[in-house]
């Protein structure tokens, strides 16, 4: 599965014509009216966008139109777990694709815990501002990954979206495995800076 | 509970990436369970997830994508989605564990490796050619100085060890790669009990540890 970098680097629009807040009232408006013209907003935004994905992943075009189209199913199922509070829609969509995948491609689960919840265990020494507040801003987190540099991009968007473990990712840009770790690392440290938050 | 070691940002991307194991992913959510720090980091790599997709070039869907879609959700009874909630914690260890560990800590089947080293593998965890063990050692054990093939990741449950790289307690995760060897030597006054996964076979340095391999199996 050697791939050109050329082909990774995506064309230069994000969320082009929908407005971050406009995702939000359509998913939030799925949950409570079952509103399908806003369900197929949220089609024509992401269904293609859920099939690159897809693609990326190694699913042929059919099965990835075909992942794409279950990955809107369970979206229009479980639009009422949805939370703005929590996270961006895009993030949202992109855990419901993630697990379908992994199900039906790697035919393995992924474990998760509920990243928003608050410790049980009160006695972990960390103070309030540690704790999970709120979640990541996407129009501020869009414009800094916008910032990072185009070599620590290409090792973050393999390892996203062609799946890779950071030893095919190192075979596949020819750099050690180091160099795959720190520049992500680098890419985090400065996505956190932006973020406001210390590292 | 202060924890003090933490998953590497390269691997909250793998797991974020979905690009892990099974076994990974339960060693991390197990970690996370008791890490608030960890939990954010995990929540941002899943932001730039969603934002990375947003950015991906659309590939146009099939002409009946669309109304497909509808006559699924129309033909197919709506069954409330819940999400599965993660079991509280038992006896201190992860909620996310305890489905693998239903009688708790204290009437696991361990199993005597070597000396001083008692294992449990749980079962029915995709692990590549790894696997996901737990480990019983006794106080004062040194392990064997070893070398991975793929990556281990170890969470501490119970007691306390120290390496080359600092002291490992309660909710500190070790995450080591092939390029790391380490010897780690148990606290003298308690057993260590640690939650243990690889995705490739360890490799042991020395004569000694090199014979011990097949019997280990690790
Ligand atoms: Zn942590």
């Amino acid at each position: 599965m050697l791939l050109a970098v050329t082909n990774l680097i995506p064309e230069s629009e994000n969320m082009a014509g929908m407005a971050v807040s406009e995702a939000v009232d359509w998913l939030t408006s799925v949950a409570k009216n079952r509103d399908r013209q806003a369900f197929e907003h949220l089609y024509d935004y992401f269904a293609p966008r859920v099939k690159s994905y897809m693609m990326r992943q190694g699913a042929d075009e059919s099965s990835a139109d075909d992942l794409a189209q279950e990955t809107m199913v369970q979206i229009w199922r479980k639009a009422h777990h949805y939370d703005p509070r929590k996270s961006a829609v895009s993030t949202w969509i992109f855990r419901v694709a993630r697990n379908l995948q992994i199900d039906r491609l790697r035919k393995h689960k992924l474990h998760e815990v509920e990243l928003t919840a608050e410790a049980e265990h009160n006695d972990d020494g960390l103070g309030a501002h540690e704790r999970f507040e709120k979640r990541p801003d996407a129009e501020k987190l869009t414009a800094l990954i916008g910032t990072l540099p185009e070599e620590q991009m290409d090792v973050v968007r393999l390892a996203f979206f062609e799946g890779l473990s950071h030893s095919e990712v190192s075979y596949q840009l020819s750099i050690p495995i180091g160099t795959v770790k720190s520049r992500i690392r680098l890419a985090f440290d400065k996505l956190r800076m932006g973020m406001g938050e210390k590292i | 509970m202060k924890i003090n070691h933490h998953p590497d940002d390269a691997t909250i991307l793998a797991y974020a990436a979905g690009a892990v194991t099974e076994g990974f992913s339960l060693v991390l959510a197990a970690h996370m369970e008791l890490c608030p720090h960890c939990r954010n980091r995990m929540a941002e790599a899943n932001a730039v997830g969603g934002e990375l997709l947003s950015e991906l070039r659309p590939v146009a869907m099939s002409a009946g994508g669309l109304d497909n879609i509808w006559s699924r959700i129309e033909q197919e009874p709506e069954v409330a989605v819940t999400q599965p909630a993660v079991p509280a914690a038992v006896d201190g260890v992860p909620g996310v564990l305890t489905p693998y560990l239903p009688e708790g800590l204290g009437s696991l089947p361990w199993r005597s490796l070597i000396p001083g080293i008692r294992q449990y593998v749980l079962g029915g965890v995709e692990s590549g050619r790894g696997s996901v063990r737990m480990l019983s050692i006794a106080p004062g054990t040194t392990i064997p100085h070893h070398t991975h093939m793929g990556g281990e990741l170890t969470l501490v449950i119970k007691g306390a060890y120290e390496d080359e790289t600092g002291r490992y307690g309660s909710g500190d995760l070790a995450d080591l790669d092939d390029t790391v060897g380490h010897q780690p030597v148990v606290g003298r006054d308690e057993p260590c009990i640690c939650l243990i996964a690889t995705d490739d076979r360890l490799r042991f340095s020395g004569i000694f540890s090199r014979m011990l391999q097949p019997l280990v199996g690790i």
